[in-house]
């Protein structure tokens, strides 16, 4: 009797607890829909009411007339999503098949740095990154920023696909090569079929960086309107004196729904490419 | 073709990208640090020697007790601490919660958590911004209504509470990380220690810190490391909430350096931003050698 009531207590606590860490994460998302779907033309409330008093749909389609240039930010967006994921699965395979299957002398000095690299951020670099690209009349175009920002995602990609490989045997590969298969379309043949788990979490995972995080990069890199990503784009109507809330909420709301999803998919490859980061034998 | 030869091949790529993109604009940060450059004038330089590292403890901005680098650099350092203070107490608190077996939804919970990590820093910072607006925002109404303020407070406004404020939303940001990556180490104790524990008597507090807190020790350093530095990286946040403002309570190393190249151009700006930058280097290096000692120890130890 006493032990359940206790393990009662334990289990409202507990309920409680969640709730409150799901409310503080939840605040400003909360915050975006309730402002997303509340008429642009009713007045303000201060202090503000806790839920929409009226809902509409109107402010996702006067997001467009706000932000005339929406969709050319999100096709932006996925360019530079899409770029910044292509190059980074270039590098990231080879480089993961080698560390992952080779033993050859610089194999943890390589390691090491992949991870060192890890710790670098855009800032660091901003300023020789501009010069270079402006040395190569890269600067406002979509290969300055995907270059640039592959450089910060190829670290975790490459990592992603060691990770993944070395829970793979090696036992079919080691056959196709006695079997006369050149090492190159072993990877072409085998590997790329085995580790697809592995390809479609950095896919992923570097498609949501670069659509996501090149904020800095694209501030500094892109000056023209039409090559601006969406964080860059929606940022300028942000920094503006009087900004329209509602139009503006349901426009991040409608640009961060593609990212979330992705990411609610492959979270999980994520995570276990993150806490595998053991470069012990 | 040698087999020898292989590994070496197909590492190209990844040395190219690094040499073209990390280790050569590194290079040129250090040898624009002994310049006076700035965007002003690009095809002028000139060598300045230590002039620009001098330069970063002896130009004072407004504070008189201590350079503009060095009260950029003591800022940051404060709201990392505060940060990763935050992320670290919440993130193990999230994740025992969501590893208990007393919790119903626990996969509900764990879905919900890791929503905010998906979402591009530039926009939560702009949710947040309208968040804490002080008149209309949620945030204030929110505590009004729970009776924990009387009137609105202006979150951004001051330089005390800027300074608090954001490093909050960047706890929000990262928080989602750490709760997954702790909850990854929970789950890897094995439950027969705690089933012991209990036949012995242990209390949930005793088994707390004899058994989780050690087990996940491994973990939960590398993620506070590894979180460290990106904190210390932070920069959308404050850019977007503050600029770095009000009176630069919220200019951390990394907006200081942005303003010093692209703003403070008058100054010769490069030189003495790339100083402050392998001042950067140099923190993020040094937290890199413990997170990859830590690594080497192997996480699963």
């Amino acid at each position: 009797m006493k032990r359940s009531t206790r393990k009662l207590t334990k289990k409202i606590i507990y309920q409680i607890l969640a709730l409150l860490l799901i409310a503080f994460l939840f605040l400003p998302i909360y915050q975006m829909l309730i402002t997303a779907l509340r008429p642009a033309d009713l007045p303000w409330k201060s202090p503000a009411s806790l839920f929409p008093e009226k809902i509409t749909l109107q402010n996702f389609k006067s997001a467009f007339d706000l932000v005339p240039r929406l969709p050319r930010y999100l096709l932006n967006s996925f360019i530079y999503g899409a770029g910044v994921s292509i190059v980074s699965l270039l590098v990231a395979i080879p480089a993961g098949y080698a560390i992952a299957r080779f033993r050859f002398r610089g194999r943890k000095p390589i390691m090491i740095f992949v991870i060192y690299a890890n710790m670098f951020a855009p800032i660091m670099l901003l300023v020789p990154i501009y010069v270079i690209m402006k040395k190569f009349g890269l600067v406002n175009t979509y290969l300055s920023v995907i270059l640039a920002g592959s450089i910060f995602t190829i670290p975790l990609s490459t990592w992603l696909v060691t990770s993944y490989m070395q829970t793979i045997p090696k036992a079919i590969e080691e056959a196709a090569l006695i079997d006369g298969c050149s090492e190159f379309s072993v990877i072409h043949r085998i590997i790329i079929p085995m580790i697809s788990p592995a390809i479609v979490a950095v896919l992923i995972y570097a498609f949501i960086t670069g659509w996501s995080q090149q904020f800095i990069l694209a501030l500094t890199l892109i000056k023209s309107d039409e090559l601006m990503p969406i964080t860059q784009g929606l940022y300028q109507f942000f920094s503006r004196s009087s900004v329209r809330w509602n139009e503006m909420m349901a426009a991040i709301l409608m640009s961060t729904l593609i990212p979330v999803a992705l990411f609610l998919v492959v979270q999980k490859y994520i995570v276990r490419g993150l806490v595998s980061g053991s470069i012990k034998e | 073709m040698k087999r020898k030869a292989v590994p070496y091949i197909l590492l190209i790529p990844l040395v190219v990208a690094f040499a073209l993109f990390l280790v050569y604009p590194l290079y040129k940060v250090v040898e624009t640090s002994f310049y006076k450059a700035s965007f002003l004038n690009p095809f002028y330089r000139q060598f300045v020697g230590f002039e620009n590292y001098k330069w970063l403890f002896t130009f004072r901005l407004f504070d008189p007790k201590l350079s503009y680098f060095l009260s950029a650099f003591k800022r940051s350092l404060l709201w990392v601490a505060g940060s990763v203070g935050i992320k670290v107490v919440l993130g193990l608190l999230g994740a025992v919660l969501l590893n208990s077996k007393y919790l119903i939804g626990k996969k509900i919970y764990r879905t919900l958590v890791i929503v905010p990590w998906a979402i591009p820093w530039a926009m939560a910072a702009m949710m947040w911004a309208w968040t804490l607006n002080s008149e209309f925002g949620i945030l204030n109404s929110i505590l009004m209504h729970l009776h924990l303020i009387k009137a609105p407070v202006t979150f951004l406004a001051k330089p005390s509470s800027a300074f608090i404020t954001t490093f909050i939303v960047d706890a929000w940001v990262g928080l989602p990380f750490m709760i997954i990556m702790i909850l990854s180490g929970l789950q890897s104790i094995p439950e027969n220690l705690y089933e012991a524990a209990t036949i012995d008597g242990a209390g949930d507090l005793t088994k707390f810190f004899k058994i989780t807190l050690p087990m996940i020790k491994p973990v939960l350093l590398t993620v506070t490391l590894l979180s460290t530095v990106w904190t210390f990286n932070s920069f959308d946040i404050i850019w977007i909430l503050t600029r770095g403002g009000p009176i630069r309570a919220t200019e951390t190393l990394p907006i200081a350096i942005y303003n010093i190249s692209f703003l403070m151009v008058r100054f010769g700006g490069i030189g003495k931003a790339s100083a402050m930058t392998i001042a950067q280097v140099i923190f993020v290096s040094v937290i890199a050698i413990f997170y990859i000692r830590t690594l080497e120890k192997g996480v699963e130890a």
